[in-house]
């Protein structure tokens, strides 16, 4: 595949590197020729500096034949409009921009882009972990808004049924596995301590379902 | 009129200082703390608001949702591409105006962001200069319509090919009217059978290409030098 990124901070030339070890074409446009000492050293593809908007430039960076686009530059309006040109003037059936500041995320909403909020995304994550450690997420959909947790089901749960542990919304059983067999549970299988739990939840759900496994210590 | 102007900086205060001056309504929105501390000393604190303008709760407070016009005025063109195309798909403002900080960027300012006029600083004065430049003695009065058209001065030497001949059969281009002659000192309305005379001064609206041809017909038959 050929892709384009735009943007060769941290998170484009992490992006570029690891598309370039899939074996994908490369080009990344930025507009700091020094931006591009933060590629890897190995990394083999297409450095354009220029402006990201100037039509020579995402010529030279084949966005006429390009798969995807990626604009993830720490200005949002840039990755919003980099992001719009892609798919409506060179029909870039791929485009993913990155919303830098959390408060400029309806500006992508607006374009109909799809968005990456890599700021809250990260801050939700270490959230997560510092105050849930024995409940983590294996996958986050959207931007967060559902998350697949796993966690152990404690002592106390042994023998209880997984639907009263479970909240009534916001959290769904996705799988529960016991000595390395994984099944598919509902509200009436019965849990065994050191069970291990797979639920989808938002965040409220979450919540309610840590306090609730927790209280009854 | 309501106008709501995108940016603060010396184009929008500019901006909004002339529309008060003309009674309409205007409001600017800026969020550089730097620019603030100098706006609220030139314009009217209850004209400023402060914030981010993607901010639908900003746009809102400033009263993009019932503005006529919106003037994105900022020094970042994909602020104001991306502003331009906000106010038209959630607020279906009526006519938005961006400001072109970088002509290469100029190939932007059209309906794919839903810019009804992209004012394009760079190439308006690059152009004027051209022109002064190629015009000899012709002078630009007026620029109308973006630059596009002119209304421009030339005052008629003594060997100019056209002396004598009625401005029907000059042979004008099609983009040029002769709006007055100035004939020691009066205004001649011009009609097709006036004839050009030495001295006289013309006034003409026109396009570039209009204008060069104006100024070849009213040359000296002679080359000056």
């Amino acid at each position: 595949m050929n892709y384009i990124v735009v943007g060769c901070g941290r998170v484009g030339a992490e992006l570029a590197y690891s598309l370039f070890l899939k074996g994908h074409k490369v080009s990344v446009i930025d507009h700091v020729a020094s931006a591009f000492n933060n590629l890897h050293h190995d990394f083999r593809g297409r450095m354009v500096e220029g402006e990201a908007l100037n039509l020579d430039i995402l010529q030279r960076a084949g966005i006429e034949s390009t798969d995807g686009l990626a604009a993830v530059t720490n200005s949002d309006p840039l990755n919003a409009v980099v992001g719009h040109i892609a798919r409506t003037e060179f029909n870039v059936s791929r485009v993913v921009v990155r919303n830098y500041d959390p408060r400029w995320r309806g500006l992508h909403e607006t374009f109909n882009l799809q968005v990456v909020s890599s700021s809250s995304w990260g801050a939700q994550r270490i959230e997560e972990t510092l105050d849930h450690p024995e409940m983590y997420t294996v996958y986050s959909a959207g931007n967060g808004e559902v998350e697949i947790y796993r966690f152990v089901i404690p002592k106390q749960w042994d023998n209880r049924t997984l639907g009263e542990l479970l909240p009534k919304q916001n959290c769904t059983p996705v799988s529960l596995t016991r000595t390395g067999v994984a099944i598919i549970p509902d509200c009436d299988t019965v849990l065994k301590a050191d069970d291990v739990a797979v639920v989808s939840a938002t965040n409220e759900g979450i919540q309610a379902l840590h306090q609730h496994m927790y209280e009854e210590n | 009129m309501f106008v709501v102007i995108i940016g603060g900086g010396r184009t929008g205060t500019q901006l909004a200082n002339l529309l008060l001056a003309q009674k309409h309504s205007v409001h600017v929105i800026e969020n550089r703390p730097e620019v603030l501390a100098r706006i609220h000393r030139e314009l009217p604190t209850e004209i400023i608001f402060e914030g981010n303008y993607t901010d639908p709760e900003v746009l809102a407070t400033a009263g993009l949702p019932r503005a006529d016009v919106l003037a994105a005025c900022t020094v970042s063109d994909p602020d104001n591409l991306a502003v331009c195309y906000l106010a038209r798909t959630r607020y279906n403002t009526s006519r938005t105006i961006a400001r072109v900080n970088n002509p290469r960027n100029a190939w932007l300012f059209d309906s794919k962001f839903h810019v009804d006029v992209a004012l394009n600083n760079a190439e308006i004065i690059a152009r004027l200069i051209e022109e002064e430049m190629s015009m000899g003695d012709m002078m630009t009065l007026l620029k109308l319509r973006r630059g596009d058209y002119s209304l421009v001065e030339e005052k008629i030497p003594a060997k100019a090919r056209s002396i004598g001949i009625a401005i029907k059969d000059l042979g004008l281009p099609e983009n040029v009217v002769i709006a007055a002659i100035i004939r020691q000192g009066k205004v001649v309305v011009p009609r097709g059978i006036t004839t050009i005379e030495a001295d006289d001064e013309i006034l003409a609206v026109t396009d570039l290409i209009g204008a060069k041809q104006l100024a070849s017909l009213f040359a000296p038959s002679e080359p000056a030098n």
